[in-house]
This record gives structure tokens, C-alpha cells and sequence, in this order.
């Protein structure tokens, strides 16, 4: 028994070993998010430089602090403000929050105490972010914010955040035109403690509920896609008579259409998606989802990143503090032209 | 799955009970909810449920036969992830490094490998634990993060949906095999079939079975009686990668796509379900059969409350509730046997003169 455990051990190591060596060399694809002690030190250290040496010019270093690198939206987010950063000759550090409030705070000391030049920050929480953008401004490092608002005006240089109320409503337009006369619908809601998942399902609800629609059941699968097709599946189950969906975001749309696909209730069934991430346009495209509202995360990055070299070299900031950018409803007309959360014209 | 006691034997009867007990939540869960709606009964639902309860029930084993020694692994949601993302990434093609070919491994070595890493990240595990003597819930909390991290580098953190191969690279043919039915039910039922009458004949059948229970009831009497307790240690957290990897692939079949953040918290559920199952968290007791009656009891009444519409907030209250009650029954159940087991020493030993020690 030992002997023949053993061998079995040896073989799943070996094979394992293997399979490690592949992870070792794939590792080196994503090399951006450098967080490590020394790097921090030099960035603190260049960014210092640059400050005595020639301030209004561009250079130095500048913290961009993100939510979730792992999901598709922030990624994008987190690539164009490194490419767009690099390309003006900043240097960039990286680093994800995850909405916690107090890994922010960190991350915004650790941005002071490196002397960053600036902070692009994507806020965890619209009340429990004001005093963070407030401290890094009592430090004199200007904050552009993008994605998400934080609930005060006049700290932060940019408040750069895509229209979610307007885009839901978008979207929701468009999914009523694809029920017809069908009237019963489920909802999958996003993580129920986001301010976002609030904010769309209620301008969802403010275009449908008007015109008599039914909903049937509302549950929340947590943005994810795994979550979102296991509680589709009960609701298929629950609630036979159902011919849409609503949902709070592309992940949970995606998996609610694999439920409904091995249901064989896909065909007939109106599936609406948020966010206008590459695999929900691949499904308008293919006219399994109704269609997706692309936030212009993209465009949004690329103008606080403006702003910021705006601010940083000229010293003017932005006319205007809150700036909101409009989404766009991606239907298989124009889901040809999206990629990378970015519409081509 | 059973365990056939022998005639001769006595029925333990306290076993009867702390297993009874998940049996009787199980069935006051089946009978409220069928009350509730006739939904919970349809065959196709109850197809359903089994197949959400499998994906659990294949990690709780794995996760039981850690508890047995009284250790803990919080990594296999990351490995659950960590595989799966192997599993899509070597679908996709896999770029050699240092040259331009790209190897497209066939169907059978993409789960044999994606199922290895798994173990593989579990053997790490198992040494850390068992030769650096690092506490099981320090290394494999550190290894929660660690395979979560890797998996998000592999791919990048984007999901790999292109999984279904091609005729032109014989790799087709991973979701026909990962997601069949087979005689109508799940493959992830089969699985987890398959891997309940393994660990059952594991443990009550093997050598290593018998060594797991004791270094569980009693590490050190069981190291001087001669029981390798590095080896044990290190199989069993094999072992429960083992279990993660096999649930890693499945969903990736379920899903039709490869999620880096699959499997997240599936540690806290898993441990759920070996707890209500009647094991105890310090070891030494527990069996694959209440593990999956725990199983069926989270899964039955997390999806039984999603099928009435139960709003979200006390889905997630009502699932905590019923853990924290069937831990607290299991404690008094203790307890109880406990007093009533120093009662019958007590009668048994000659009452003059015997001092026996006050509590035991």
C-alpha cells in the first residue's frame, strides 16, 4: 500500500512538476503590477528627483489604485491608464483595493509616502472614500478619480464616471422592443452591497415597470457568471413561464444564456447584459444576448489621464470636477466594432 | 457508500444519532420545501440540485479525510479556480515557450494535468504542514492565496471561453466528455459517487484509514504506536487537492468557460457540510456518509430557498443559522455521550476505594 503510494505520488509530482514549469514561464505575460518593496522605494526615490528638479514638467510617479484587476472592466481600465501613463513618461505603480475601504486607505499612504506625483483612483465606496482623496489632497498629491464618485465635491481634481443610470435605461429600451408582448421576466442582481447594482436595477426598473411588465423573481448572483447560472437554473425550474432577464452586469447575462441554453430555452428568451465585456458582445453578436450598455471605461481613463498631465504641467485642472460620460448600447448592429470595452467608429 | 456493520456487532448507537441528525434536517428540509413549492420534487429539479450538491459533496470528502487528522485546508476553492484555469488554458492551445509552435494537448491529458497540478498544489501543502510543521490553517490559508494568484497570472485574469477545441488540432470533445449524463444523471454525480465509495473504502478499509482516525483521535499515542504521521499528513492534503481539481474541471464543463475566480469561499461550504455531516473539527471522527447528507443539507436548502423566492438577505442568514444549530446539537450530543460514557466507568470500576479522576 505504502510502495504503491508512493509511485502514484511520484507520477502525479512529475506530471504536476511539469504543469508548474508551464505556470513559471506563462507568469511573465503580466509584469505591469510591480507592488514590491524595492520598486516602491525607487518610484519614491525618482519621484522625489523629479520634484526638485523640475516641477510643471512631465515624469515621476504616479499611483493608479484600482478595484479587481481579475475582472475584464477593471483590467481595461488598469491597461490603459499604465499605456497612457507610460506613453507621457510616467512611471505607473499599480494596486487593487477589491472595495475595501481601508486596503485603499494603505494603498493612499503608501502613494504619500513614495512621493507620487498624482493618484488615479477608482473609489471603494462613494462616503467611505472622501477622507483617503482627502488626505492624499492635504498632501499635495491631486487625485482623478474614474469609474465611481465619491458623495463631496471640491477634493478631488476629476470625478470622471460613466453614466450607469442613463446606460440601464438604454438597455432597457432596447429589451422591452425584444419582449414584445411577452410580460414575465426574472432579474439577476449584482452584488447587493455595490452602489452600481442599485443604480441599474432601479433605472431598469424606472423604463419597464411602467408598461406592465411581471417580475416574476429577483436574485442577486454576485456579478458572477457561475452564480448567475446556478440560480438560473432554479429559476428556470421555479418559474417556467418566464421570456426575459435582466442583469445587472455581462457576467451574470452570460450565465444565465448557458442556463437557458442547456434548458433549450434560449431561443425566445430576451437576455440583457451590462458592461460590454469582449465575450457579451461575442453573444449579441451571435443574438443570444438582447443586447449590452458598454461603459467607455477606455475613454474615460484616457481623459483623466489628460487631465492629469494637464494639471501636473500647466497646472490648470478641469473646468469641471464631475464629468459624466454617456454609455453606448451595443446591439448586433455595432457589436462588430467593440473590443476592449472601446467602440470603433 | 456503506459501511456494513458485522451482526455480531454492537449497534453504536451514538453514531446512529450524530448521523440521524443530519438524516433529520435532510428530511425536514425535503418535506418544508415540498410543502412549499411543488417544484422541489420534480424529478428535473431534484436533477439539479444533486448536480449544484456534487460539485460540494466531490470537495467535502477531500475536505473530511483532512478534518479526520484534526487539520484544515482552506486552499481548495483556489485550487478548484487553479485547475480549472489550467484546464481552459491548455484547451486553447498552449504557446511553447521559446519557440512558435503551439501544443494543443488532447482531451484525456488536459484533465489528466489539470487534475495533477491540483494534487500537486495539495502535496505542497502537505509538506509545509507536515515536515516544516506549519499550522494547516496557516499554510493552506497562505496557499488560498497563492493558487488564486497563479491561476489570475496564467490567465491573465481574462476567462478562456474558447474550451471546445478543434477537428484540426484533435482536441475536441472536453465539454462532451466533463459534461455528459451518462443513464441520465450528471457526470458530476458519478463523480461524486465514484469518490464517496473510494474514501469509504479508503477509510474503513485500509491501513491508512485506520492511521487517519487515529492520528485524528490521538496524534501522539498514535506516533508512539508507529503510525507515520508525516506521510499520512502529506497524502491527505493530496488527496483533497485531488478532490478541488476534479470539482475545478467539472465547472469549467458546466460553465463552458474558464473563470479565474471560479470556486471562491467553495472552502467555507465544503467545511459546512463535513461539520453537519457529524464530524468533529479537532478529528478523529466523521464519515463519508454524513459528509454527503451534510452536502445535501446546504445544497438542498440554499437552492430550496432560491426556488420560493426567499429574499437574498435571508438566504444567506437562514444558511448560517442552520450550521451554527447543527454544530450546536452536535456539541451537546457530545456532551451527553461524554457523561453518560464516565457514568459507565464509574459503575463499572469497584466503588470503595477507585479515585477516579474528576472530569473527563
Amino acid at each position: 500500500m505504502i510502495k504503491r503510494f508512493g509511485r502514484t505520488a511520484a507520477v502525479v509530482a512529475m506530471g504536476s512538476a511539469m504543469a508548474l514549469g508551464l505556470v513559471a514561464c506563462s507568469s511573465d505575460s503580466s509584469t505591469e503590477e510591480s507592488t514590491d518593496a524595492a520598486t516602491a522605494e525607487e518610484a519614491a526615490a525618482e519621484g522625489a528627483a523629479a520634484e526638485e528638479a523640475a516641477s510643471g514638467e512631465a515624469g515621476g510617479s504616479v499611483a493608479v489604485i484600482t478595484v479587481d484587476p481579475s475582472n475584464p472592466y477593471w483590467k481595461a481600465e488598469v491597461d490603459t491608464a499604465v499605456a497612457e501613463l507610460g506613453a507621457l513618461g510616467y512611471e505607473s505603480t499599480v494596486n487593487a483595493h477589491g472595495n475595501d475601504p481601508d486596503k485603499q486607505n494603505q494603498f493612499i499612504d503608501a502613494a504619500i509616502a513614495a512621493g507620487a506625483k498624482a493618484i488615479i483612483l477608482d473609489p471603494a465606496g462613494a462616503d467611505e472614500s472622501v477622507g483617503a482623496v482627502q488626505k492624499a489632497t492635504d498632501a499635495g498629491i491631486p487625485v482623478f478619480q474614474v469609474n465611481a464618485e465619491i458623495s463631496e465635491q471640491g477634493i478631488a481634481k476629476a470625478q470622471i464616471v460613466s453614466n450607469n443610470a442613463q446606460g440601464a435605461a438604454l438597455g432597457a429600451e432596447a429589451w422591452v422592443e425584444c419582449m414584445g408582448d411577452n410580460l414575465d421576466y426574472v432579474e439577476l442582481f449584482g452584488n447587493p452591497t455595490d452602489n452600481n447594482a442599485g443604480i441599474r436595477s432601479t433605472s431598469y426598473h424606472e423604463v419597464i415597470d411602467p408598461l406592465g411588465f411581471n417580475m416574476l423573481q429577483q436574485e442577486t448572483a454576485n456579478w458572477d457568471r457561475q452564480e448567475g447560472k446556478q440560480k438560473m437554473e432554479l429559476m428556470i425550474q421555479a418559474q417556467p413561464d418566464l421570456k426575459g432577464v435582466i442583469a445587472g452586469n455581462d457576467e451574470m447575462a452570460l450565465g444565465a444564456i448557458e442556463a437557458l441554453r442547456e434548458a433549450g430555452k434560449l431561443q425566445g428568451t430576451c437576455v440583457l447584459g451590462f458592461d460590454g465585456n469582449d465575450d457579451a458582445v461575442a453573444a449579441v453578436a451571435a443574438g443570444e444576448m438582447v443586447a449590452t450598455v458598454l461603459q467607455p471605461i477606455v475613454n474615460g481613463t484616457k481623459t483623466a489621464v489628460a487631465q492629469l498631465n494637464e494639471y501636473l504641467t500647466t497646472g490648470t485642472a478641469p473646468a469641471q470636477e464631475k464629468q459624466s460620460i454617456d454609455c453606448i448600447l451595443i446591439t448586433p448592429e455595432n457589436a462588430g466594432k467593440v473590443q476592449g470595452f472601446t467602440l470603433s467608429e | 457508500m456503506s459501511t456494513k456493520e458485522s451482526a455480531g456487532r454492537k449497534i453504536n448507537w451514538s453514531a446512529v444519532m450524530v448521523e440521524g441528525r443530519a438524516l433529520i434536517a435532510l428530511a425536514l428540509i425535503v418535506i418544508v420545501f415540498s410543502i412549499l413549492t411543488p417544484q422541489f420534487l420534480q424529478p428535473e429539479t431534484l436533477l439539479l440540485m444533486t448536480r449544484h450538491v456534487a460539485m460540494n459533496a466531490i470537495i467535502a470528502i477531500g475536505m473530511l479525510i483532512v478534518i479526520l487528522n484534526g487539520g484544515i485546508d482552506l486552499s481548495v476553492g483556489s485550487i478548484v479556480g487553479l485547475s480549472g484555469i489550467i484546464a481552459g488554458w491548455l484547451l486553447q492551445g498552449w504557446n511553447i515557450p521559446f519557440t512558435e509552435m503551439v501544443a494543443y494537448p488532447q482531451v484525456w491529458a488536459v484533465i489528466l494535468i489539470s487534475v495533477a497540478v491540483g494534487a500537486f498544489v495539495g502535496w505542497i501543502n502537505g509538506v509545509i504542514i507536515a515536515r516544516w510543521r506549519v499550522a494547516a490553517f496557516v499554510a493552506t490559508l497562505g496557499m488560498l492565496y497563492m493558487a488564486r494568484g497563479v491561476a489570475l497570472l496564467i490567465s491573465n485574469g481574462e476567462t478562456f471561453t474558447d474550451i471546445k477545441g478543434s477537428p484540426e488540432t484533435n482536441n475536441q470533445g472536453f465539454v462532451d466528455v466533463a459534461f455528459a449524463a451518462p443513464l441520465g444523471i450528471p457526470m458530476a454525480v458519478w463523480v461524486m459517487i465514484v469518490v464517496a465509495i473510494a474514501a469509504s473504502i479508503l477509510l474503513n478499509r485500509t491501513k491508512f484509514g485506520r492511521w487517519l482516525y487515529a492520528t485524528g483521535g490521538n496524534e501522539r499515542a498514535a506516533i508512539l504506536s508507529g503510525v507515520p504521521l508525516k506521510k499520512v499528513q502529506t497524502r491527505i492534503y493530496v488527496i483533497s487537492g485531488f478532490c478541488a481539481a476534479l470539482v475545478g474541471v467539472l465547472l469549467v464543463a458546466d460553465l463552458k468557460a474558464a473563470v479565474p475566480t471560479a470556486g471562491e469561499f467553495y472552502e467555507l461550504n465544503a467545511i459546512a457540510a463535513v461539520v453537519i455531516g457529524g464530524a468533529a473539527l479537532a478529528g478523529g471522527r466523521g464519515t463519508v456518509r454524513g459528509t454527503i447528507i451534510g452536502a445535501f443539507v446546504i445544497g438542498f436548502l440554499v437552492d430550496g430557498l432560491v426556488l420560493v423566492g426567499v429574499s437574498v438577505f435571508w438566504q444567506v442568514v437562514i444558511k448560517g443559522a442552520v450550521i451554527v444549530l447543527a454544530v450546536a446539537i452536535d456539541q451537546a450530543q457530545q456532551r451527553l455521550q461524554k457523561r453518560s460514557g464516565v457514568r459507565k466507568t464509574q459503575a463499572s470500576l469497584t466503588a470503595p476505594s477507585a479515585p477516579t479522576s474528576g472530569d473527563a
